[in-house]
């Protein structure tokens, strides 16, 4: 009964706040004058390519909470890897066919013992076609052509999701079942570590992400009098978050690893006592949540043309927001957020413009008042601590 | 008593190497290093009240420090320095009514204002209580979340104060991302910091001996169990979390002193992280093992510029090696201490044989030009710094001294491990049967069981 009548409450509560946002933005877009329907779809375009990288990494925050009830700090920094894989693929492509063959082996052989201890490869049949596979595969697209965007991307994202296992496997493993506040210190260490070791091993400075292809072409159109600027990325960065998710939802939903990880999420001991291989489990959330990330890297890369080791930073914490709007622990809601923090982004920025110096500060200032009055999130669950 | 005296010889002692050190030649490096220690060591054990003493973890402690330098630096801000200020409305304000100067001489304390040093001390309590007042309106609200959660609020307060100086309407008082520079810098000395650090480690040490640090304590083991032996819980938190505010403000201050100029880089997250690795290593809760950590973390931070200098490129190819070896055989030490079977993993393995390809390599290639080329390892103390964090959290988390505190009874005292002839007497008669019947009773039970 009670628990009716705080729902219809706060349902209410969400009515008359969205309401009286609707009110706000309207009057100001009054206010403004020259706000017209060409910026509403510009703004529209931006805010979604924005709101979908934010979603992409937020999943990856949202998936790790909801397993073993960790902020990942070092997420960020998986996202910034992913665009270094991606840049390093496509600038050093081709190269010569000794070097190829060394980081074939190399990398091939560290992602085929992941992908072997995460899928339950246990066929020697399967196991060889994969890394035949793999290895062919990687030495093929490293010797002998330029590497489009396609191709980089899909190699970033195998290779940071082997890099979340690995950090998972190093760092957070060895303290399962320590206090939460020794792995949030854990955490707040391995993103340090892999910032400056990105400085150290990437250079420290801005590099430019030049993806010469059709996604940074023009293609403009004009609604009135006025030009909408968009490239193909901002049609690319949505639908690519979309199939995404689309598959994440499947393997989530449907795979027998997926309810494994559902079974994970809910009770970690009970799943083990089901028969459930609870650190297999938690290496596959950080290998599709670095999947996601990476992801998300590339096409953040290729939105904003440049990459340095430090820019996992901002849009980390961001993404970290956005997963804690949606509620933590829950994969729509972690899209939700996204989204929504991205709309509300660009939105302030354009309607206050004013405002833009804030625009980091407002992230940070969203992450507290949320915690602080609702900390379960738009469609989370309540984490209380009981007794 | 005797303890007492021979803490105030140390003191003693310690002043008068001071004073030596300060009168020989060359020893500016290490001046330097002491006065870091000291601001650092004053940060650190403030943090470690709140992280340590309340188990509360609290990651905005960068920000209490920048109000702290800010402060400082705003009110001891010579008066040719602030000419080069934008000139706002604000500003004028600042310029015309942020002198402590103009307050002092106002209240009639003339010679307060008269002393630079003195001027010095009013300004750095000033200082500490803009941070506490801080700490108040951050606490509050914030440590009613627990856990990870309230260290993410802390953490969100901690940026959302050091990127404020830098927004347009604040940066007229503040000078935007340019900071603030010419802070007289004749006051933030050895000897300020070191008694500075004297008055914050005697004042923490009776707060933690105290009613008010047991209850600390007390939340720290158990919240529930703690209110419902009468502690008041939002009461104590919050009063732990001004103190530990203030504190870190007069850290701040005396650093922004030290540096003679303060902008919002100074203070940015690595601060936090680097007292979360002093304190980390010291031992959580042990303001001893604060001060160590603080010790040792400032030296690898100074005297570790070496690992940054330009060195050919082999020397890393061979660093790394060394690392990668040196892991698998901490590794197979780890394992074998703790019985576990097989001692080396088949991954560690590929890893150890790795190094020792790296190892070939380098030696095989050592006079080819990609080897001998010059590099430079920037940020690798940093990298140090987040290795030596994971490992302590991985492999030993009370750090080097747990929860223990130093005391002179630890070295002078009785060993409380060892019984005394007394105690031996004592456990004698216990088990002989002649003088115990209780003990002759129970031998004669288990005859005839």
């Amino acid at each position: 009964m009670t628990a009716s009548k705080l729902a219809s409450r706060s349902t209410l509560f969400t009515l008359l706040a969205g309401l009286l946002l609707v009110v706000l933005i309207g009057w100001r877009i009054a206010m403004l004058g020259d706000y017209t329907f060409a910026r509403i779809v510009q703004d529209f375009l931006n805010a979604l390519t924005l709101g979908s990288l934010y979603a992409l990494i937020a999943l990856g925050y949202t998936m790790v909470y909801g397993i073993i009830r960790l902020i990942n700090f070092a997420h960020g920094e998986i996202f910034m890897l992913g665009s270094y894989f991606a840049f390093y693929a496509m600038t050093l492509t081709p190269m010569h066919w000794g070097l190829a063959l060394l980081i074939t082996v190399l990398l091939g052989g560290t992602v085929l013992l992941v992908l072997r201890s995460l899928f339950n490869l246990e066929e020697p049949k399967r196991t060889a076609a994969l890394a035949l596979l793999i290895f062919a595969g990687t030495f093929f697209l490293l010797a002998f052509r330029n590497m489009g965007w396609i191709e980089a991307l899909l190699l970033s994202m195998l290779a940071t999701g082997v890099a979340g296992v690995l950090l998972e496997a190093v760092a957070y493993r060895p303290l399962r079942g320590a206090p939460r506040e020794s792995m949030l210190i854990t955490a707040i260490a391995a993103s340090f570590f892999l910032q400056n070791m990105g400085q150290l091993l990437f250079g420290p400075r801005v590099q430019g992400f030049n993806a010469e292809t059709i996604l940074n072409r023009p293609l403009n159109f004009t609604i009135g009098e006025e030009t909408v600027y968009y490239t193909g990325i901002l049609i690319v960065v949505p639908t690519v978050t979309a199939v995404l998710l689309f598959v994440l939802n499947l393997f989530v939903s449907r795979t027998k690893l997926g309810k494994a990880m559902r079974a994970t999420a809910q009770d970690a001991e009970v799943a083990q006592m089901m028969g459930v291989n609870v650190n297999q489990v938690i290496a596959l959330t950080f290998f599709i949540g670095s999947i996601l990330a990476a992801a998300a890297g590339v096409m953040y890369a290729i939105r904003f043309g440049q990459i340095h080791p430090l820019m996992g930073l901002i849009p980390g914490i961001k993404a970290f927001t956005a997963a804690v709007i949606g509620g933590i622990g829950s994969l729509p809601g972690a899209v939700l957020g996204g989204l929504l923090l991205g709309f509300i982004e660009i939105y302030v920025v354009s309607l206050f413009p004013t405002l833009s110096a804030y625009k980091d500060v407002f992230a940070f200032v969203l992450l507290i008042l949320i915690l602080l009055f609702r900390p379960s999130g738009l469609v989370g669950e309540d984490l209380t601590e009981k007794v | 008593m005797r303890n007492t005296l021979l803490t105030l010889a140390t003191v003693g002692l310690a002043i008068l190497g001071l004073f030596l050190l300060t009168q020989a030649e060359g020893s500016s490096g290490l001046l330097s290093a002491l006065t870091l220690i000291f601001i650092w060591g004053i940060a650190a054990v403030s943090l470690n009240l709140i992280n340590g003493q309340l188990g509360i973890l609290s990651l905005g402690h960068h920000g209490f420090m920048l109000i702290g330098g800010y402060v400082t630096a705003l009110l001891m801000l010579p008066e040719k320095e602030r000419a080069p200020f934008r000139t706002r409305l604000l500003s004028d304000w600042a310029r015309n009514h942020l002198d402590l100067d103009k307050w002092l001489r106002g209240a009639g304390l003339d010679f307060i204002a008269n002393s630079i040093d003195l001027k010095f001390v009013v300004a750095l309590f000033i200082a500490g209580l803009a941070a506490a007042v801080v700490g108040v309106i951050v606490g509050a609200p914030s440590l009613r979340l627990k856990g990870d959660y309230l260290a993410i609020v802390t953490f969100g307060f901690g940026e959302i104060i050091r990127l404020l100086p830098n927004a347009p309407e604040v940066a007229a008082l503040t000078n935007g991302p340019l900071g603030i520079k010419g802070i007289p810098g004749d006051a933030g000395t050895v000897w300020w910091t070191f008694f500075a650090f004297l008055f914050v480690l005697w004042f923490l040490t009776r707060l933690k001996f105290s009613s008010y640090g047991r209850a600390f304590e007390g939340i720290r083991e158990d919240e529930i169990a703690a209110e419902a032996m009468g502690v008041n819980l939002a009461y104590h938190k919050v009063l732990a979390f001004t103190i530990s505010a203030f504190f870190a403000g007069v850290a701040g201050g005396l650093y922004a002193s030290y540096l003679q100029s303060v902008d919002t880089q100074t203070f940015n997250f690595f601060v936090t992280f680097f007292l979360l690795v002093a304190i980390s290593l010291g031992g959580l809760g042990s303001i001893t093992g604060a001060v160590l950590g603080t010790a040792i973390v400032v030296l690898v931070r100074i005297y570790g510029g070496f690992l940054e200098k330009p060195y050919p490129a082999y020397v890393g190819y061979l660093g790394g090696a060394v690392v990668m070896l040196s892991a698998f055989a901490f590794s197979a030490y780890i394992r074998k201490a703790r019985r576990l079977r097989p001692v080396v993993e088949t991954k560690h393995l590929i890893f150890g044989a790795l190094g020792v390809a790296l190892l070939l390599v380098t030696v095989f290639f050592r006079s080819e030009p990609w080897m001998t080329q010059t590099v430079q390892f920037f940020g690798l103390r940093k990298i140090l710094l987040a290795v030596i964090l994971i490992l302590i959290m991985i492999y030993r988390r009370e750090g080097i001294m747990g929860r223990a505190e130093f005391s002179w009874k630890l070295i002078f005292g009785p060993r409380e491990d060892v019984p005394t002839e007394e105690q031996r007497k004592q456990d004698a008669w216990l088990s002989n049967p002649d003088l115990n019947p209780d003990a002759a009773k129970k031998e004669d039970d288990d005859a005839s069981a």
